[in-house]
C-alpha cells in the first residue's frame, strides 16, 4: 500500500484548503482585488482536479453527495481522512 | 534590551516589556521583566492588496499567508528582553 504517496497526496490538498480559507476571508473584505479572485478560482480548480485524481485512487474523502462513492473501498472501509 | 522603548518595526519585533512593582515584603523572588506579544496585526488597519505571500505549504505551517501577519507566540522564556 502506497500510503506515503497517499499522505503526500492528502497533505497537499490540505495546503491548499488553507490557502483557500485565507483567501476567502480576504476577499470578504475586499471582493474587488481581482488578483486575488483570480487567484482563489485558480486554487479552487486546482484543489477540485488534486480531490479527484485522490478520490479515483483512494475513495471518497467527503459524504453527503460531495464526493462519489464506491464499492471496494468506500468509505465504509477505513482509514477514514481524520483517521490517518 | 537597552532601547526596548524604541521598537524599530513592529511586525518584526513583537515583544514588549514591562516591570512589575518589586516589595521588599514579595515572599518569592521577585520577577523584574515581563514580556508580552503585540500580534502585527494591531498595526496593519485596513490590509493594502498584493501583500507577499508564503507558499501553501509554509502558509499551512506558519497559520498565515501573509509573512507580514506572522506572529509566532513564544514560550515566555524564549522571547528577547526576558531575564
Amino acid at each position: 500500500m502506497d500510503r506515503v504517496e497517499q499522505f503526500r497526496h492528502l497533505r497537499r490538498i490540505q495546503e491548499i484548503d488553507f490557502v483557500l480559507v485565507e483567501l476567502n476571508l480576504y476577499l470578504d473584505t475586499h471582493p474587488d482585488d481581482l488578483q486575488a479572485l483570480e487567484q482563489y478560482n485558480w486554487l479552487a480548480r486546482q484543489r477540485a482536479g488534486l480531490v479527484s485524481s485522490y478520490e479515483q485512487q483512494y475513495g471518497p474523502l467527503t459524504n453527503f453527495g460531495h464526493s462519489l462513492n464506491r464499492y471496494p473501498s468506500g468509505w465504509d472501509e477505513g482509514p477514514w481522512p481524520w483517521e490517518m | 534590551m537597552k532601547n526596548h522603548r524604541k521598537t524599530p518595526n513592529p511586525f518584526i519585533h513583537q515583544t514588549r516589556v514591562w516591570f512589575p512593582f518589586v516589595s521588599p515584603y514579595d515572599p518569592c523572588p521577585p520577577q523584574r521583566t515581563k514580556t508580552y506579544i503585540v500580534p502585527p496585526n494591531q498595526y496593519l488597519g485596513f490590509q493594502p492588496p498584493n501583500l507577499p505571500q508564503f507558499p501553501p505549504g509554509e502558509a499551512l505551517l506558519k497559520g498565515t499567508l501573509w509573512p507580514i501577519l506572522y506572529s509566532p507566540y513564544t514560550k515566555t522564556s524564549e522571547r528577547e528582553g526576558e531575564d
